[in-house]
């Protein structure tokens, strides 16, 4: 066995090199407008449609080991987060190129790591100026939901209300001037151009359906519903306002009062809106999600003493190719399909609580739990010579059939596969059995129905049959529903079942993949800012700030060198310690250029600017303007407030459309560009590639120049 | 028909270390182990060049477990490095390096191999000897009465490995998470000797480094659906726990080779749950509250259990056995005859708790000496960097205890040894050569040899081109700007020495690492004062360290000494 070594890092840094040009393959990814792509098989002439990041890096070849390494990372950010992965492919792309240009410049490697790492945590504190806290979404539904309910509400907090602080009282008449004044701005505003606004929202127009109307009232409902909770936790937010009107220069006072009510988010359709980036259908289908589930926690917990949270693991997809994109929808309980010879079976269950048996394993003859070793040696033989008519495995599915009839069992759910000479005999007994259900749809089906979930057959007990599921097909007209392969999709559900399904539709099969990676990616970001309690301004004015931010340390550390910042350098001792203050803003400024390409970006694939020059002209427009005013956050927070006083707009169809606010996921986002910088720097710190065994030798010898041997 | 070959016969090489080839794979070594080196060492990717796992590195434990090497004379070097690591953890790159800066610098002259081994030798011991002293200058007692000299161990050990890719804040959160950690396996009433427990490393890829924390007791991972299913315990006293290392899962013993008759009718299978059966009635009579398996339990005992309410855990894996044993004071059950009662042991509490996406089965010992670092990181290749990295820090803070002493660190400790065996050899060769047979001459030659192998192992620290240098006073370690301009300003381009002792504030007289300088003694005895002012030191292990000057020399002596190669060529 020998060893190959290969130095990457002579003039030209191969591993950033091919970062950059990885990353260049997603840039059309980034922001609402995705284009999709066709990737195409040159050897089996196979073609699939993509459109987005992780399925792009699926079909890439990434065996070179800085490949592998942005595999790593983007597979890490998706397991963990499911979000922000074009936002990290972007950043590893812009932020190679920035470092490479720090290499050229000279500046040692030691201190682009520490430079850079210093400015992404800078920006990363900074960015908590653009926090909007997501709070009492779920008071807010509750009393919208029904009337009687928040009467009851009122009266047991009414404590709270007898003494109310002047403040609050001025919110609540701030509140209604807002309303007052929203009808004068129509006629105001209805000429300008809204040209300020797309910096902070990348293209999100509404389509003029029905769904508008219903958002529209659906949150001035939540206002009214809002205002009452703001009252009722007015201490809480009180002080975390106050604070927050402190830090800021005293120009920006007048504006705080103003912003408020505005940069707080308490409705849930206001933030699923924000945060479904341009894809509304998805989203839509999220919220509703997250609406049944907190019905469904309401009737079980009877008055909610435990706060509810969003359960993604109880959302499962159900795609049906074929179907119009219309049919799309939410449904509480277990969507799935089986085959149409099920057909008369499900026409027999309906109407009837049915009991039910969950299997943990296969549901075969031959299957054993895991770790079961089977005997090879072992040998039957018969002691007379009466003949077995039967096979051993008609044996078994007859006594396993015993078995269900026993216990008056009429639904079996199996977690793996199923023996089809047992599902034949169960459709003729008027039994279902489905195979390969997912194990959380068991679990939640072992609590809703009290059933418990068993490996074997023989292990069926009373105590392990649950009651009460009900079985339906998923549409009145069960042929409606056939697909290409001859199966049906069906609803499985029990009384108080923590689970939903989201019934994905697409007439384009191709594009059902896509359909359903975008709906998890909606999912995900709620999840997230659900969990969290907070969200980002979002459509930019996050990078933004950082991008301003920075410019405006470089700008510092230019005029007075700052020492303080050597803490950063892991070895405090060594020389680069002293001359960090040199290199610092050109460092910085490299590392804000990535914002700036990104933000670039951004607005060039939202298709409002011919050119990436001429969005980033007009970044750089705000970028003065901003590094002017002192204060970024500021800043942006005034732009918004502007943005957000043109509440309606008289674009196209004349009609009233409200212009959602965009929001953006916090530690994801964060956590995306931390990955990105870190790739970068590992990239960057690498001298050398070492190949072990027997890997080169495939390697011609062209190929083979630069390499050392062990 | 078999066929005869001749045996070809064995190929016998002289004088090997001369050879070009060997030359040259020395030198690729030893340009992978420096430039690996330190704080701002440089990373290697190592990989198997068809797309599998990338290690991103610059440990050598990492780097020396990944490279195949052929050569019989890189085998020895990477073997005795390894054998090193394995019992020290810390300080394998500074031995890897020395010993190949020896080799080298001892080849330039023109001695015989015996003269200068045995001159070798003495220079060890009698660094070995100075360092072990009252009077050693690099050297600081540790005081385990407060963290602050740990926290610098622990610090100087995250920040060696860039690989880890911690900031700031992170580095301060993991240091002190592995201080709790060690902490922790101390036994609280210790009498006579000390017999410390274990922490575990559990991972958590893929979350944020400040995440991670430290738990006493055991986690075992578990699904989420099989976490749900577990009933809860209600039981204010000691719950009695029963661990198997053999399987439950019910299948029929290896029954050797040939064939088992059985007649119809007979299941093997039901005869083996039967009495997995019987064992769990023994259990329940035994009021055990809590089953671990090393291996599988049989879902219908498992069934069978959680009637009776019993918890059932299997799957727990080997690597969990040991501390498992430690922890609840149990026998693990081998058979499935009737179990002895001294087997059982207890714990204290159970919970379950969630970290990430990860659902854990949290054991919560009586007495804590077993402990779980819930470590995170945010990619596979920088976990497996800390992982690495904590369990050396955590190593050295053992050793350590063992011997409460630190090393400075920064490569302070070198400058300093190599400036006092200089004025050694100098003042007083008489006490090294003794009654040997080597001259005065040739110890001067092999002195200088020695001192310049363990000064530019610290030049290896540099990677982006600066310059080193030494005071006249401490002999410590000072990094500065390359062709910087004039040497009356040193005072103000350097700032601290390498370990963080000693500031350029000082009237110190500096000169360049490389250049010559006449030998003067480095002042020993540290003052008390000085230590305790310091708060930021960079600190080495003290034992790690020795042993790593030990096996660098014996292995570059051993390899000098080498006259044939003889390879078996069948």
């Amino acid at each position: 066995m020998v060893m190959a070594c290969r130095v990457v890092n002579k003039r030209r840094h191969m591993g950033l090199q091919q970062l950059s040009s990885f990353a260049e393959t997603g840039r059309t990814f980034l922001g609402p407008l995705k284009s999709s792509k066709f990737i195409i098989d040159e050897e089996c002439h196979e073609s699939v449609l993509i459109s987005s990041t992780v399925r792009l890096l699926e079909s890439l070849d990434l065996t070179s080991a800085v490949g592998q390494l942005l595999n790593e990372a983007v597979q890490a950010q998706n397991n963990t987060y499911r979000t922000g992965i074009s936002t990290l492919l972007f950043l590893v792309g812009a932020w190679s190129s920035a470092v490479e240009e720090c290499l050229h410049l000279g500046v040692p490697i030691s201190i682009i790591v520490s430079v850079m790492s210093e400015g992404l945590n800078f920006c990363s504190e900074e960015v908590v100026s653009l926090h909007v806290p997501v709070h009492n979404i779920f008071d807010c539904m509750d009393s919208t939901k029904t009337f009687s309910q928040l009467e009851t509400f009122s009266v047991s907090l009414c404590p709270f209300l007898q003494v109310p602080s002047d403040t609050d009282l001025i919110e609540e008449l701030h509140g209604l001037k807002d309303v007052a004044s929203q009808t004068l701005t129509i006629s105001n505003l209805s000429g300008r151009p809204l040209k300020s606004y797309e910096l902070f929202k990348p293209q999100t127009k509404v389509e003029a359906d029905n769904n508008t109307s219903r958002t529209l009232k659906n949150s001035l409902l939540a206002d009214t519903c809002c205002r009452q909770s703001i009252l009722i936790h007015s201490r809480h937010f009180n002080r975390t306002d106050n604070t927050e009107g402190v830090s800021k220069p005293d120009g920006f006072q007048e504006h705080v009062t103003a912003t408020h009510k505005t940069y707080r988010c308490n409705d849930l359709v206001e933030l699923a809106v924000g945060l479904s980036h341009g894809d509304h259908s998805s989203m839509k289908l999220v919220e509703e999600a997250v609406q049944l589930q907190y019905q469904n926690a309401c009737v079980q917990q009877g008055n909610c003493t435990k706060p509810f949270m969003f359960d993604i693991s109880r959302i499962f997809t159900c795609c049906l190719p074929g179907l119009p994109e219309t049919s799309s929808c939410v449904c509480p309980g277990y969507i799935t399909v089986v085959s149409v010879s099920n057909n008369p079976v499900i026409k027999e269950l309906q109407n009837q609580p049915v009991r039910i048996v969950l299997i943990e394993g296969d549901l075969t003859e031959n299957y054993r739990h895991l770790g079961f070793n089977k005997s090879a040696n072992i040998k039957t033989v018969l002691d007379s010579m009466q003949l077995q008519e039967d096979s051993s495995e008609e044996l078994w599915a007859n006594h396993v059939l015993q078995v269900l009839i026993q216990f008056k069992v009429n639904l079996v759910l199996v977690q793996g596969n199923v023996s089809e000479r047992l599902i034949e005999k169960c459709i003729n007994s008027k039994r279902l059995v489905i195979g390969s259900v997912n194990g959380s749809v068991m679990q939640a089906f072992a609590e809703a129905a009290g059933a418990v979930q068993v490996a074997y057959i023989t292990q069926v007990n009373e105590d392990c049959v649950g009651d009460g599921v009900c079985v339906t097909f998923w549409r009145s007209s069960p042929l409606d529903v056939v697909d290409r392969n001859s199966r049906i999709a069906i609803l499985l559900k029990t009384e108080g079942i923590n689970l939903v399904t989201a019934v994905l539709t697409n007439p384009v099969t191709a594009q059902m993949q896509i359909k359903e990676d975008r709906f998890w990616t909606c999912a995900y970001r709620l999840y997230y800012a659900l969990k969290e309690e907070k969200v980002f301004l979002g459509g930019g004015a996050v990078e933004f700030l950082c991008l301003s931010c920075l410019h405006i340390l470089a700008e510092q550390s230019l005029k007075k060198e700052n020492h303080a910042c050597s803490g950063w350098l892991h070895n405090t001792s060594s020389w680069l310690a002293s001359s960090l203050a040199i290199y610092r803003p050109t460092v910085l400024k490299f590392l804000a250029n990535g914002w700036q390409k990104y933000l670039s970006t951004l607005l060039y694939n939202t298709a409002n600017y011919s050119s990436e020059f001429e969005a980033s002209t007009y970044i750089q427009h705000h970028l003065q303007n901003a590094t002017d005013s002192g204060s970024p956050s500021s800043y942006i927070l005034n732009e918004y407030s502007k943005l957000n006083s043109r509440i309606f707009n008289s674009d196209i169809s004349n009609k009233l459309e409200q212009i959602p606010r965009v929001y953006d996921v916090v530690t994801p986002k964060i956590e995306a560009w931390r990955r990105a910088l870190d790739l970068v720097l590992l990239a960057l710190q690498t001298d050398s590639e070492i190949i072990t065994g027997h890997g080169h030798t495939q390697r011609n010898s062209q190929e083979l120049t630069g390499f050392l041997f062990l | 028909m078999s066929r005869l070959e001749a045996k070809k016969p064995s190929l016998c090489k002289s004088e090997p270390l001369t050879t070009e080839r060997v030359r040259t794979t020395l030198s690729v070594f030893k340009r992978i182990v420096t430039s690996c080196y330190g704080p701002s060492g440089r990373l290697k990717q190592l990989h198997n060049g068809f797309g599998g796992y990338v290690c991103t590195t610059s440990q050598s434990s990492a780097l020396l477990s990944h490279l195949l090497v052929t050569h019989p004379i890189l085998k020895i070097l990477t073997t005795s490095i390894q054998n090193h690591v394995s019992s020290f953890s810390d300080c394998g790159l500074f031995t890897a390096i020395l010993c190949c800066n020896l080799i080298e610098n001892v080849q330039r002259l023109d001695l015989t191999p015996t003269t200068v081994i045995r001159l070798n030798k003495h220079l060890l011991s009698l660094c070995i000897s100075y360092l072990k002293s009252e009077t050693c200058g690099c050297r600081i007692p540790v005081d385990f009465g407060s963290t602050q000299i740990l926290l610098c161990f622990v610090r100087s050990v995250l920040t060696s490995k860039p690989a880890c890719m911690l900031t700031r804040k992170e580095t301060e959160h993991v240091s002190a998470l592995i201080l709790r950690a060690f902490l922790l396996t101390i036994p609280e009433n210790a009498e006579g000797h000390i017999i410390l427990g274990k922490s575990l490393i559990v991972p958590l890829k893929g979350q944020r480094v400040i995440d991670s924390t430290v738990l006493p007791g055991i986690l075992i991972e578990m699904s989420e659906v099989q976490l749900m299913r577990l009933l809860p315990i209600k039981k204010s006293t000691a719950l009695k726990v029963a661990l198997f290392c053999t399987t439950l899962s019910g299948d029929i013993s290896d029954t050797g080779e040939g064939t088992v008759v059985v007649s119809y009718g007979v299941s093997l299978e039901n005869a083996a749950l039967d009495q997995l059966l019987n064992l769990g009635r023994q259990l329940i009579s035994d009021h055990v509250d809590l089953v671990l398996c090393q291996k599988v339990i049989h879902p219908s005992l498992k069934q069978f259990l959680n009637m009776h309410r019993i918890i059932a855990i299997d799957r727990i894996g080997v690597t969990l056995m040991e501390p498992l044993t430690k922890m609840t004071g149990t026998q693990p059950i081998g058979s499935l005859g009737s179990i002895s009662p001294n087997s059982y042991g207890s714990v204290k509490d159970v919970c379950t708790a969630k970290f990430g996406s990860k659902h854990f089965f949290h054991l919560i010992p009586n007495e804590a000496t077993i402990c779980s670092l819930l470590l995170c990181n945010r990619n596979d290749t920088a976990w497996d960097e800390l992982k690495l990295t904590c369990q050396t820090a955590l190593h050295v803070l053992q050793l350590t205890l063992k011997e409460p002493w630190a090393l400075l660190g920064g490569g302070c400790t070198e400058t300093h040894l190599a400036a006092y065996i200089r004025h050694k050899t100098h003042n007083d060769p008489e006490s090294i050569l003794k009654d040997d047979e080597c001259t005065q001459t040739e110890l001067q030659l092999i002195a200088e040899a020695f001192c310049s192998a363990l000064e530019s192992v610290v030049g290896s620290l540099e990677h982006d081109g600066g310059e080193i240098l030494t005071d006249m006073k401490y002999g410590h370690l000072w990094s500065v700007q390359a062709d910087s301009p004039c040497v009356a300003n040193w005072p103000d381009l350097l700032s601290q020495c390498g370990c963080g002792l000693y500031n350029s504030q000082e009237e110190l007289n500096w000169s360049f690492l490389r250049s010559t300088r006449r030998p003067f003694v480095p002042q020993t005895c540290l003052p008390h004062e000085a230590v305790g002012s310091a708060s930021n030191l960079t600190l080495d292990c003290l034992t790690a360290k020795l042993s790593g000057l030990q096996v660098a020399v014996e292995t570059a002596n051993l390899i000098l000494d080498l006259s044939y190669v003889i390879e078996d060529k069948n």
